[in-house]
């Protein structure tokens, strides 16, 4: 993995020697790539992901703090992703990838929308990767687990499944002992329906946005990561999501 | 004797959108002791940049007031970090008087070094924390000794505790070292955590304090130019990439 540091230091100073020991941020995509992504809608994703990746990693501030992991279902059924690659199931590798040495999946769009099974391994790659840096003595920030879809929860036969009310009491439970920040964002098509389950799943940070505008949703959580660095208060992820919402780029000003 | 140098500067995103630095060093000289302090305005606050420059003051003021009476003699350890907390409630009290009705609205930390010819006192609040060299190791090198910081609130590292925070006198952490063989001290605030403390095993990061420290033992003969590279430093991408936050560094050496 690339762990080159930039290297701009003072002469007097050009004998120090720094550990890789940034306060980390956990980020976690999950992305819906089931068969209604085919087409326009997967290839906008996979063009906003790149050009995200290249945003990020030209931030100082966050090229070193922000971890990435991608967790997909679709095609594969629930995949995590290390980077380009995808890892086995039940793999002890984890997913996560420090921002500055990440490069982004290239998706396809196949099969079905296994969100509920998505959501419970993001949370469980989080709690694993929060335990892996307390033993390694790192400090971290508020994890955030990015969920975005274009449709309802489905079985793996494709039919629509009610199973996502399990995770509502475990979400509504993770989410009150801070353990982590889930936004839900509905894209494209999504039906009333699915704008449905998505509130339930995250009540504070729910959106049903027109087209599929991955770019916004991308810097949106850069923002968002920018503010946890800063200690902000709740109210300024709601300002930021807010903004995010309606699709104005105000976070930028 | 002792040399002093203090400097804070903004960090990255502070830099990039304008806003002020929210750090804060002050020092005051009170007899034959010195007083230290540093301080970090929430970022999250919207006047805690005043806030951190308050609560420097005022320490400053309160514990010189007191040093001037007890610098010269020894003193228990016990008496040391007991008078170090009454001191702070008074200048909590003096602080949270002049910020009137909104004392959240100035959060900052705050951590005090008072300095005698016979021990150091130091007294933190939230997570500032301190670096002394002390000592020789059997090859002769100077040894670095990181003071032990305040528990933290949470779990996550943005979390800590304010001089505003209600209870804060609870989370306040003491200390008194007594050695006269302190050769030189380091205060800072948490944006040079990752820079000047190291991770496995837990304690300084000695060759970023014995550098900060030597270049305060030998300075250049222009002071502006000595600043000038410090401040290169602080502000390069290489410590931006480990904290992007607002950073404070103020040392003293034994001339």
């Amino acid at each position: 993995m690339h762990e080159q540091h930039p290297r701009t230091l003072p002469v007097q100073y050009s004998d120090i020697e720094f550990e890789n020991n940034a306060q980390r941020l956990p980020l976690v995509l999950c992305l819906d790539t089931s068969s209604s992504m085919n087409g326009r809608p997967i290839d906008t994703l996979n063009e906003a992901l790149d050009s995200w990746t290249h945003e990020l990693q030209h931030d100082v501030g966050l090229s070193y703090s922000v971890e990435v992991a991608v967790i997909t279902f679709g095609g594969h059924g629930v995949r995590a992703w290390q980077g380009p690659n995808p890892l086995q199931p039940d793999t002890r590798v984890s997913p996560f990838v420090p921002a500055h040495a990440f490069r982004a999946p290239r998706f396809t769009a196949s099969g079905v929308t296994l969100l509920t099974e998505a959501l419970e391994l993001a949370m469980q790659i989080v709690a694993a990767r929060k335990t892996e840096l307390r033993a390694a003595g790192l400090q971290y920030y508020r994890p955030q687990i990015c969920l975005v879809t274009d449709g309802l929860p489905t079985d793996g036969t494709g039919h629509y499944t009610e199973s996502w009310r399990r995770v509502v009491p475990v979400l509504g439970d993770e989410q009150l002992a801070r353990r982590f920040r889930l936004y839900a964002i509905g894209v494209g098509g999504i039906t009333d329906q699915g704008e449905a389950v998505l509130r339930e799943l995250a009540p504070k940070f729910n959106a049903r946005l027109q087209g599929f505008p991955f770019k916004e949703l991308l810097q949106m959580m850069s923002a968002s990561a920018s503010a946890e660095q800063k200690g902000a208060g709740d109210e300024v992820f709601e300002k930021i999501f807010s903004q995010f919402r309606t699709q104005r780029p105000a976070w930028e000003s | 004797m002792w040399r002093v140098h203090g400097l804070s500067v903004p960090g990255y995103r502070h830099r990039r959108d304008g806003v002020p630095c929210q750090d804060a060093w002050a020092h005051r000289q009170s007899g034959s002791a010195q007083v230290l302090a540093v301080a970090d305005g929430a970022g999250s606050r919207p006047r805690s940049d005043e806030g951190a420059r308050l609560a420097v003051e005022l320490a400053t003021e309160h514990f010189s007031r007191w040093t001037w009476a007890n610098a010269g003699a020894p003193a228990a350890a016990r008496t040391v970090r007991m008078e170090l907390q009454i001191t702070f409630r008074e200048l909590r009290a003096a602080f949270l008087k002049q910020v009137g009705d909104t004392p959240g609205d100035f959060a900052t930390t705050l951590t005090v070094v008072v300095l005698t010819p016979e021990w150091l006192g130091h007294l933190s609040v939230g997570d500032g924390f301190v670096v002394l060299r002390a000592g020789t190791s059997e090859e002769g090198e100077p040894q670095f000794h990181a003071l032990p910081r305040p528990a933290a609130p949470g779990e996550y590292g943005n979390e800590t505790v304010f001089v505003t925070s209600p209870g804060a006198e609870e989370w306040v952490h003491t200390d008194c070292v007594q050695d006269r063989g302190i050769s030189g001290v380091l205060l800072s605030t948490d944006g040079l955590a990752q820079a000047a403390l190291s991770t496995r095993p837990p304690g300084p990061n000695t060759s970023f304090v014995s550098a900060v420290l030597r270049s305060l033992d030998e300075p250049g003969p222009d002071p502006v130019r000595d600043t000038e590279a410090l401040t290169d430093l602080l502000t390069s991408d290489r410590l931006t990439a480990l904290n992007a936050d607002d950073k404070t560094l103020l040392r003293a050496v034994r001339t």
